[in-house]
């Protein structure tokens, strides 16, 4: 499968179509951070320079810089620091875990606090787990069918996972899977390794949502309190799973009550996409987020999506999926264009790895899937996240730029 | 598709990546489209609940009346000065600019503080400038504005209270000087007649708590006011009728926008009582003995004998319904709470005393019926050695005290001077113990008539078990003489003695006569509570009259007990009664009594005096229930309804 040799001898440009499906997000994002925390901001008089949608657009500016600078090194010979990179991201991991240094918010350590920023070290963690699996599946195809390389691609999945499994932010580990999985599928690794292994996953998992949903107390897999709540919350269960078997009628009543928040922002983010209608109610005059239905401290990062919704409809929904869809075939088409089978592979997995954050986050706005902490790529706020989107973006310009290098 | 286009044909695996891209954006369209196109008119209705809150107005109390219509408790419009805070917004803003250190860098929580500073400036100047204009300073207290702001900002804040007629025209004469004001309506419960039958009527408490089958969810509520005791609280559930609802759209700084009622409150019925207003007032006149004046600790109780009707029902001292409505000072508490004057106790029903002699007309009446007594027969009761003049008994080894002389009694001499000896020899017969117990039970002693549920205790006196266990003549001679185990409230006594006036029949006292909706167009029908008996003695009327001669004796005949309760041209029956407060052996104090009936012949009223530490029966009580007969024959002479008339009606 090389490529053919190259004899075009125009200059290489980037793909501006990319490009301009990203900023066209980028500019949607700005507008609806600012119309998600107007109310919070205008009443308390925030200056604009410390309101949340500029800071974002910084961010943005910082983001395009790191896509510009990933373009400049061949990603060839950056992926030579890829096992740098990835022991670097499971180091702050590691670090994130530790108190003190990791900052708890929300019950979840995933934060190092800068001063100025918050890293999350996960994000960091994505892009340099796409580095290092394609450096590392980059071999030759023989060596690919050997259980010894699956297993230890596994491994290299494996260890991020279990890391941010334990912060806990399980959404994030979650997109780990399908991004790997789908770069040892394009890597070439053969497809009955990868089905047997998720064959038996799925089967375990499901015993696992089994057990955490109807299995006695002491029987059940161990899983934050908080995600046995989402996910009884997901299913629609009845109050009387979250209490105790032998719960008094006021331990039940307190369970009811917990069911009830818990489904709160779920309820709300629905109401909040489902009111927009067809055409929304106009920029900033989304009901569900100025009266603080939807909660504040979500409605600007993982329930923007809802802002959007019901501010601009599902005309506004359609536009923001269709701007993802073309960033995202471009990165197929990126991909079917790279020069080699690491370009391949990595490109599939930025593709894989975005469309994951983007899939989970608007489904779980919509009830599609449960509630899990994923940012929705350059439209929430939080510097990480539109930093490290930014630069798998410039992973892929870098791919397409390169396509035709030796 | 212009992607798969441009993969290269062999490569089956981008395909397929593709693909289930192509499948996973699918799937969110799919969604997006149920949920904003589809679903779109649900959601849009759940939203529009949110926007609006709801508002629990509390519905207009039903009025209490007595018998004749005049007003106990009613409502009275009491007109506020009411402050929109959303009209104010640009107020608040000029106020932080003008207090804002100019050019200066504010931290977040400086500016937090100036804007509450400048919110708080512009409300209290209002206030103050409306105060003085209608001269009436008032202060508004910060951390409550700040509480309101937080919690209700769409309701305004009340900043004045109670207008009188000339500060309304004075606030009407000038509209709309002061941003956002408004003159707003409420009805305020009152109690026309200050204190009058206070423990009857009760109290409220504010508590603007849904009721059962009340909408349970609202936003904000208006004040609203909860019946605790008395009537009030008995009969809250009618009286407080339905509250409503209205809705306010709310705008997207939390502030009213628009008001609409969704269901207007329905106003509570109107209790009609058996009191008399004017009557109640006498009575609670005449229980301030010259003894102790307003210092009386005591209760008078006038029941309708045929009917069972109370027409007053007075406990003192008293304390004015009023006065719970808003908060109470710590002075007022205290005196309410005093531990000997004990204002807020109904000592008509709420506590029990030794019925002392007035129990002798059980005791007498067990006797006759016995037939342990002969009426005419002569008993000679022997003198007490250590005090000259004075009889005694002995009972086993235990000597009993007499206050009447020694010498021949009979019956009737007996009653009229209360001898203890000739009551504890004829109690000790075979078998009036047994009759005693029987006709307490008859009259219900020991158990509650009802009237004020929670507010009413039992009192006690011996069952058939307590005979079997313990029991010796002693207790027998005490129960004779009201003593010991036997406590009962006037009220008990009430309904004893007006059983006896009427010939054997014991009814359920009756306080409530009619509930009547508060619109008179209603089609609703008032709901009449007609007298209720509760038990038929079952004894010889013969008895009875023998019993009721003896009292009427006792208040007509030289040297009865009771002659200072007489009224010219009214026959009345009485007896008084001196029970001993023991404690620990020692007598510590004293319960008056004086319990009657009249007109003897025609028997239509009951009245049961008792005063705690008075005198003597005859000295404190009886003319307390003189002061009530006379009410009672003066208003028996005025034209108008009477009471009994009224209640032979239903």
């Amino acid at each position: 499968m090389l490529a053919r040799p190259n004899i075009d001898e125009k200059p290489a440009r980037i793909d501006w179509v990319l490009v301009c499906a990203l900023l066209g997000l980028m500019v949607l994002g700005a507008m609806f951070i600012h119309s998600a925390r107007y109310a919070t901001e205008s009443g308390a008089g925030v200056p604009w320079f410390k309101q949340y949608h500029f800071k974002q657009i910084i961010y943005y500016a910082m983001g395009l810089g790191a896509m510009a600078a990933m373009c400049v090194i061949p990603y060839q010979t950056l992926v030579r620091w890829s096992y740098v990179a990835y022991w670097g991201s499971i180091l702050l991991l590691v670090l994130v875990l530790i108190p003190h240094i990791g900052a708890m918010r929300f019950g979840a350590r995933r934060w190092i606090d800068l001063g100025v920023f918050q890293l999350q070290p996960s994000e960091i963690a994505k892009i340099a787990f796409i580095l290092a699996l394609g450096n590392f599946l980059a071999r030759p195809l023989d060596e690919l069918k050997l259980p010894v390389i699956f297993w230890r691609a596994l491994g290299m999945l494996g260890l991020p996972f279990a890391f941010i499994f334990v912060e806990p932010d399980l959404g994030s580990a979650l997109v780990l899977i399908p991004t790997g999985f789908v770069m040892m599928f394009v890597a070439g690794i053969p497809a009955n390794y990868l089905r047997r292994f998720l064959g038996g996953a799925a089967l375990i998992v499901v015993l696992i949502l089994v057990d955490v949903l109807f299995a006695p107390p002491n029987w059940r897999f161990k899983l934050e309190d908080y995600q046995r709540r989402r996910l009884l919350v997901y299913f629609g269960m009845d109050a009387k799973h979250f209490a105790p078997p032998d719960a008094t009628a006021a331990e039940l009543q307190k369970a009811r009550i917990q069911e009830r928040n818990d489904s709160y922002n779920v309820e709300q983010a629905l109401i909040s996409v489902g009111s927009g209608g067809l055409t929304g109610k106009g920029w900033r005059q989304g009901t569900q987020n100025v009266l603080g239905y939807l909660p504040r401290a979500v409605a600007h990062n993982d329930f923007i999506f809802s802002v959007l919704a019901e501010e601009s409809g599902f005309v506004g929904s359609v536009v923001v999926l269709s701007l993802y869809a073309v960033v995202l075939f471009a990165g197929i088409r990126i991909a079917g264009q790279a020069r080699d089978r690491l370009g391949k592979m990595m490109a599939a997995g930025v593709v894989t790895l975005l469309f994951s954050h983007m899939f989970i986050n608007i489904g779980m706005n919509i009830r599609l899937m449960p509630v899990t902490g994923v940012p929705l790529p350059l439209l929430s706020y939080g510097g990480t996240s539109v930093i490290c989107t930014l630069v798998a973006a410039g992973l892929l310009q870098n791919i397409y730029l390169h396509r035709r290098s030796y | 598709m212009l992607v798969f286009d441009q993969l290269r044909k062999q490569d089956t695996q981008l395909r397929l990546v593709a693909v289930a891209l192509a499948g996973g954006f699918c799937i969110l369209l799919a969604g997006l489209w149920y949920v904003q196109i589809f679903s779109s008119k649900r959601f849009s209705e759940s939203l529009e609940d949110q926007a609006v809150r709801t508002v629990r107005i509390p519905a207009v109390r039903g009025k209490i009346l007595d018998r004749n219509r005049q007003p106990l408790a009613e409502n009275r419009p009491t007109y506020n000065v009411e402050l929109y805070l959303a009209e104010l917004g640009r107020h608040f803003q000029a106020e932080y600019q003008r207090i804002r250190p100019a050019n200066a860098r504010l931290t977040r929580v400086e500016r937090e503080r100036l804007e509450w500073t400048a919110r708080y400036q512009v409300v209290s100047n209002i206030t103050a400038q409306v105060g003085e204009w209608l001269q009436q300073p008032r202060v508004i207290d910060q951390r409550l504005f700040q509480r309101h702001y937080n919690e209700v900002r769409a309701l305004p804040i009340s900043i004045l209270q109670n207008l009188n007629a000339t500060q309304v025209a004075r606030f009407a004469e000038r509209p709309g000087v002061f941003p956002g004001l408004e003159l707003e309506i409420q009805p305020l419960r009152v109690y026309p007649q200050t204190s009058l039958a206070a423990h009857v009527l009760g109290a409220l408490r504010r508590d603007d708590s849904s009721q059962e089958e009340e909408d349970a969810f609202y936003h904000y509520r208006l004040p609203d006011w909860k019946g605790i005791t008395g009537i009030e609280g008995i009969y809250d559930v009618q009286l407080r009728g339905a509250a409503g609802t209205k809705s306010m759209t709310v705008n997207r700084l939390g502030y009213r926008q628009q008001e609409t009622v969704l269901r207007a409150p329905e106003p509570g019925d109107n209790l009609i009582l058996t009191l008399d207003l004017k009557l109640q007032q006498a009575v609670e006149r005449a229980l301030h003995t010259p003894m102790f004046g307003a210092q009386t600790r005591g209760a008078a109780v006038v029941l309708d004998v045929q009917t069972g009707d109370v027409l007053a029902m007075a406990s003192a001292p008293s304390f004015e319904p009023e006065r719970f409505m808003g908060r109470i000072k710590d002075e007022d508490w205290a005196a309410l709470n005093d531990p000997v004057q004990r204002p807020l106790l109904n000592r008509a029903t709420q506590e029990n005393y030794h019925p002392g002699s007035i129990l002798k007309m059980l005791t007498g009446l067990a006797a006759l019926e016995m037939e342990a007594i002969d009426p005419r027969a002569v008993f000679n009761v022997e003198a007490d050695p250590t005090r000259p003049g004075r009889g005694c008994i002995h009972v086993g080894s235990r000597k009993i005290e007499d206050t009447a002389p020694p010498g021949p009694y009979n019956f009737k001499k007996a009653l009229v001077h209360s001898s203890n000896a000739y009551f504890i020899h004829h109690g000790l017969k075979p078998g009036v113990l047994q009759k005693m117990i029987m006709l307490g039970e008859k009259f219900h002693l020991g158990e509650r008539t009802g009237i004020l549920p929670r507010q009413e205790t039992a009192g006690e006196f011996p069952g058939q078990d307590d005979l079997v266990r313990h029991w010796q003549s002693g207790d027998t001679a005490n129960l004779c003489i009201g003593q010991g185990k036997v406590s009962t409230s006037p009220l008990q006594m009430a309904v004893m003695t007006a059983a006896i006036a009427n010939g054997g029949r014991v009814f359920w006292p009756r306080l409530l006569m009619r509930l009547e909706p508060a619109d008179p167009q209603s089609t609703e029908r008032a709901a009449e509570q007609p007298p209720r008996l509760r038990d038929d003695l079952g004894v010889k009327s013969e008895n009875l009259r023998l019993v009721r001669e003896a009292m009427l004796a006792d208040v007509e005949e030289q040297g009865g007990t009771g002659r200072e309760a007489a009224v010219p041209g009214l026959k009345i029956g009485g007896k008084t009664g001196t029970a001993e407060v023991e404690r620990a052996g020692k007598m510590v104090d004293k319960t008056t009594w004086f319990a009657s009936f009249a007109p003897v012949d025609q028997p239509k009223w009951a009245v049961v005096v008792m005063v705690e530490s008075g005198a003597s029966g005859g000295k404190t009580c009886a003319p307390v229930a003189r002061k009530i007969y006379e009410a009672l024959v003066k208003r028996e002479r005025e034209p108008g309804p009477k009471g009994a008339a009224l209640a032979l009606n239903n």
